[in-house]
């Protein structure tokens, strides 16, 4: 019988014993890195394709996958594409960097053109980044924009709009999408006016996501 | 009940020794082959250790500032390394477990047969903590292997890494630097590391972005 309690006992404190040393809830809780990266994606009724693409392996090391050239139809060509993704799985010192890279892009027969595209995020737990980013000699539509703000939207009249530097919180991370073409047609009345538009696909050239939860 | 008060109490004093045990530092250094003088990374424990992660460095000149993204000056990577903190049979090296470089320079004067120089690691063999590292508050590892230059398929080159996590998060802190021991056909020697008034944890280049993140594991 007192046996019994005292293996009762021990397994009691087997089970409450470790939650109540420092860190070691927060540890349970937070711990899990992911981090995905890719170069060009392309979602429309007829095409969908990422490449290169690398996403954290689930033992927490390295992913890395690369193209020379990337030709997705008629949407995008692009040069040297990196995709990076590393971290690790470790409580509170969990931590998960991805990243992107291309040499020269063109998006939609020169309506976008870039020389240097960057994505990259970096998780801890509690921080997120998208440090590191950057865009080079990018041209929208003919107009130059150089080092463009977070989020910033251009609209790009009969196809759709564009967001760049693209930088998305998520839970315990953050998305960062250095290009992204939204491509919208519009919606006409029988009078032929535009009543709205209708988001036909959309276009992301660097992406890099992170996240500890 | 006497006999498991007695089991319990011999299990314990095992579990304790053994756990002292493990976590005591090797401090047997591998002497690294270096060929410049510096401040830091000179003196080395063996012992288990985890370094993470990857980032961006804007060599040169290699500052916590990014250059300006038209001038294609920067490196990207990711890298991981892992030792349990064994020696070899000479009792000169620290093994490294396993681990991963995927390295690309994008500086123009750098592409090799029309494309960024992109090094990969075949094999990392030694992986060591550098204890004169003080700005590297985390943790500071001095590891490397061999390397294939993925342009042209040069093998076996070998290569030393300087890794430094100051903290988070690594961006205008933590730092990074690289050197391959042999010539690269095509450029010759190949380093990217940087001086004591551009980094704190020289040889390290400071993080543009990114993160490198320190795994005691003890």
């Amino acid at each position: 019988m007192k046996i019994d309690r005292m293996r009762w006992a021990i397994r009691f404190a087997a089970l409450v014993l470790p939650m109540t040393w420092p860190g070691a809830l927060s540890a349970q809780l937070q711990g899990t890195a992911r981090a995905v990266a890719f170069g060009v994606v392309v979602r429309t009724a007829t095409v969908n394709q990422t490449t290169p693409s690398a996403v954290l392996p689930s033992d927490g090391s390295l992913a890395q996958d690369q193209a020379s050239d990337v030709l997705v139809a008629s949407f995008v060509t692009a040069h040297d594409a990196f995709a990076t993704a590393t971290g690790a799985d470790d409580g509170t010192q969990s931590d998960a960097v991805s990243s992107a890279t291309l040499g020269t892009v063109n998006i939609l027969n020169g309506l976008i053109t870039a020389d240097g595209v960057v994505a990259m995020a970096s998780s801890t737990v509690g921080n997120s980044n998208a440090e590191g980013s950057s865009l080079a000699n990018l041209v929208v539509n003919g107009v130059q924009m150089d080092d463009p703000a977070p989020n910033t939207r251009v609209d790009l009249p009969g196809t759709g709009y564009a967001v760049l530097n693209e930088q998305i919180p998520t839970t315990g991370g953050i998305t960062v999408n250095m290009i992204h073409v939204v491509l919208q047609q519009p919606i006409l009345d029988l009078f032929g006016g535009v009543t709205g538009y209708q988001t036909m696909g959309e276009i992301i050239v660097g992406s890099a996501t992170t996240g500890v939860n | 009940m006497s006999n498991l008060r007695s089991l319990a109490g011999v299990t314990a004093t095992v579990a304790v020794a053994l756990a002292g045990w493990s976590c005591e530092p090797q401090h047997t250094p591998l002497a690294p082959s270096i060929g410049t003088p510096r401040f830091n990374f000179f003196v080395f424990q063996c012992q288990p250790l985890k370094m993470t992660g990857g980032g961006r460095i804007d060599f040169p000149p290699g500052g916590p500032d990014k250059n300006p993204p038209a001038s294609h000056e920067y490196e990207t990577f990711g890298a991981h390394v892992m030792s349990s903190g064994q020696l070899d049979a000479n009792g000169t090296t620290c093994l490294a477990d396993k681990g991963e470089l995927e390295w690309v320079d994008h500086r123009p004067e750098m592409e090799l047969n029309g494309h960024p120089l992109n090094l990969h690691a075949t094999a990392v063999t030694f992986a060591e903590l550098a204890v004169d590292a003080p700005h590297c508050t985390d943790g500071a590892v001095h590891w490397g292997g061999t390397l294939r230059v993925q342009n042209t398929g040069q093998e076996n080159l070998d290569f030393e890494v300087f890794d430094c996590d100051a903290g988070e998060p690594g961006v205008g802190q933590d730092g990074f630097a690289i050197r391959v021991i042999e010539p690269i056909d095509g450029i010759g020697h190949y380093e990217v590391t940087c001086e004591p008034d551009v980094s704190p944890a020289e040889p390290t280049c400071t993080l543009t972005g990114g993160n490198r993140q320190f795994h005691p594991t003890h």
